[in-house]
This record gives C-alpha cells, structure tokens and sequence, in this order.
C-alpha cells in the first residue's frame, strides 16, 4: 500500500528517513517543476534550480508543516517564494525555452498548434493573472488554497482567475472554444 | 451553456498543458545534496555517556583513586566564610548564564 504524504513526512521527521524525503519529492516533483517553469516563462534550468531549491527548503523546514493545508500546497507556497526571491533578484527574466517544453508535452494529447497558442497567451498574461490561472485552473488547487500559496485575499484570487479566463478566453477566440 | 462548455474547455486545456514533467534524476539529485543524517537521538545519549563514563574512570585511575578531590573539598571549607559565600554566587550566575546561552541556541535568539 502506497504511503501518504503525511506518513511520509512522519518518517522524515521521525527517524530523518531520506527514503522517505525523495518517496515525496518522486511524488510532487512534476508539478512544483511545471509550475516553477510556468511562472520563470519555461526557463527550465532555471525552473528546475529553483524547484531543488523548493525541496531543500521543504527539507530544512518541514517541521513548520503542521499539516493543516495539503502537502503540495505547502509546496507551491515554498516555490512561489522561491520564485519571487530570484525576480526580485533577477528582475527580468528570460525568455521562452519552446523547444525543450515541447520536447517534454505528448503530442497526442492535444493540437500543437493550439498548444502553442495557449502557451503564448498563458504568457501574456500579466504575473498575477497568470499565477492564479496555473495554480487554481492546471494545478487544482481551490482559491482558499491559492489565497494562502500566494498570501493574498481570497477575493483578489478570485478576481484574477476571472480576469486571467477572460483574457485566455479572447486571446483563443479563434479556436471553436466547444468543439476542439 | 456555451460559458459553461468554454470553461471546461479551457480547464481541459490548461491540465493537458500541464503534462507529467519526467524525473530524469531530479529526485535523486535533491537527495545527494540534502544534509547528512542526524544521529539518532538515543544514540547521540548513549555515545555522550558512554564518553562520559570512560572519561571519569580515566581522571579517577590518573588522580590516585580522587584523593584530590577529598583535599580540595576540606581545603575550601576550611576559605573564610565571604570567600565561601562569594564563590557560590559565582558559579551560580555561571550556570544560569550557560543555561540561558543554551535555551537561546536552542531557540534561535529568542526566548519566547
């Protein structure tokens, strides 16, 4: 029987089990990697720097996980500040790695084309919007538990996932929205 | 109801954007550079009195049996009572002040 995040953590705490510390990295290293490559717009060195760095800091202060909220969620929280540590450093980051993202998407899933066009307008979004959108919409986290990754009001979560839609929504206007 | 179909086609999207990133020895490379493991608390007990242990009978085999220790005790009951009572305080605010060095440590420079 698999283990779950909180048996996991137990053991870590518990006997500083590194089996059981990379068992919840296997788990949750996809998405706090997509993410991160989502927010730095698909850097993926950089991205995967950054989601080490989420997991040695998950490490060093997984005592504080009180386990009140979902384990990724305490993660993501950990990425985002990640993140915003290095724009703050930063200030500018670089730009699209298109090649190795679609590298890595199965191409069965869905039209390139349309891929790509979501790509672009998911990056055109402003940071905010796009946060919300990845974190609520792709990464199903529910807004009370955005509000907390990003330590913003509820309503400001909400409104920038209704803005980010709409933008996402006019920006693929030409793809027949219902049928595709 | 078109709403309704174009944001479910949107969420659709959105998920198949986020496509399982592969490992390709990610993990095991958080693993190599996390810190080495702690020593097990009751081992870290067990080592300290082991060490402990040895070290008295040690000082006690080189000292002749603790005799210094018996000397020492009646040469300093024997101080005027100032120099007694002075000495007390001494090691008193000793001790207090290693306590409070190690309840800081412990946490972080606080003390609540």
């Amino acid at each position: 029987m698999a283990l779950t995040d909180a048996d996991l953590v137990a053991r870590v705490l518990l006997d500083d089990d590194h089996h059981a510390f990379a068992e919840l990295v296997r788990n949750h290293q996809s998405s706090v990697r997509g993410l991160l490559r989502q927010l730095v717009r698909a850097d993926v060195s950089l991205a995967d720097d950054l989601a080490q760095e989420t997991f040695l800091r998950a490490y060093k202060n997984l005592r504080s996980f009180r386990g009140e909220a979902r384990f990724s969620t305490w993660l993501y929280r950990i990425a985002y500040n990640c993140f915003r540590e290095e724009a703050r450093k930063r200030k500018e980051l670089v730009g699209i790695d298109e090649a190795q993202l679609e590298a890595e998407h199965d191409p069965h899933t869905t039209d390139p084309a349309l891929r790509h066009d979501l790509a672009h307008a998911l990056q055109l979004l402003p940071l905010h919007e796009r946060t919300a959108i990845l974190l609520c919409c792709q990464n199903g986290l529910s807004h009370d538990e955005a509000a907390r990754v990003l330590e913003i009001p509820l309503g400001t979560v909400k409104t920038n996932v209704l803005r980010g839609r709409e933008k996402l929504k006019r920006s693929l206007a030409a793809w027949d929205l219902t049928k595709t | 109801m078109n709403e309704n179909l174009q944001e479910d086609w949107l969420d659709a999207r959105l998920r198949d954007e986020a496509a399982y990133v592969d490992d390709g020895g990610f993990t095991a490379g958080v693993v190599q550079k996390l810190p080495a493991r702690r020593v097990r608390h009751t081992l870290r007990a067990a080592i300290l009195l082991g060490v402990t242990v040895v070290a008295s009978i040690i000082a006690y085999l080189l000292s002749g049996g603790g005799w210094f220790i018996a000397e020492e005790v009646t040469r300093f009951a024997l101080l005027p009572l100032p120099v007694i009572w002075l000495s007390a305080a001494a090691a008193t605010v000793l001790v207090m002040a290693g306590s409070l060095a190690a309840v800081m440590s412990r946490t972080g420079g606080r003390l609540r």
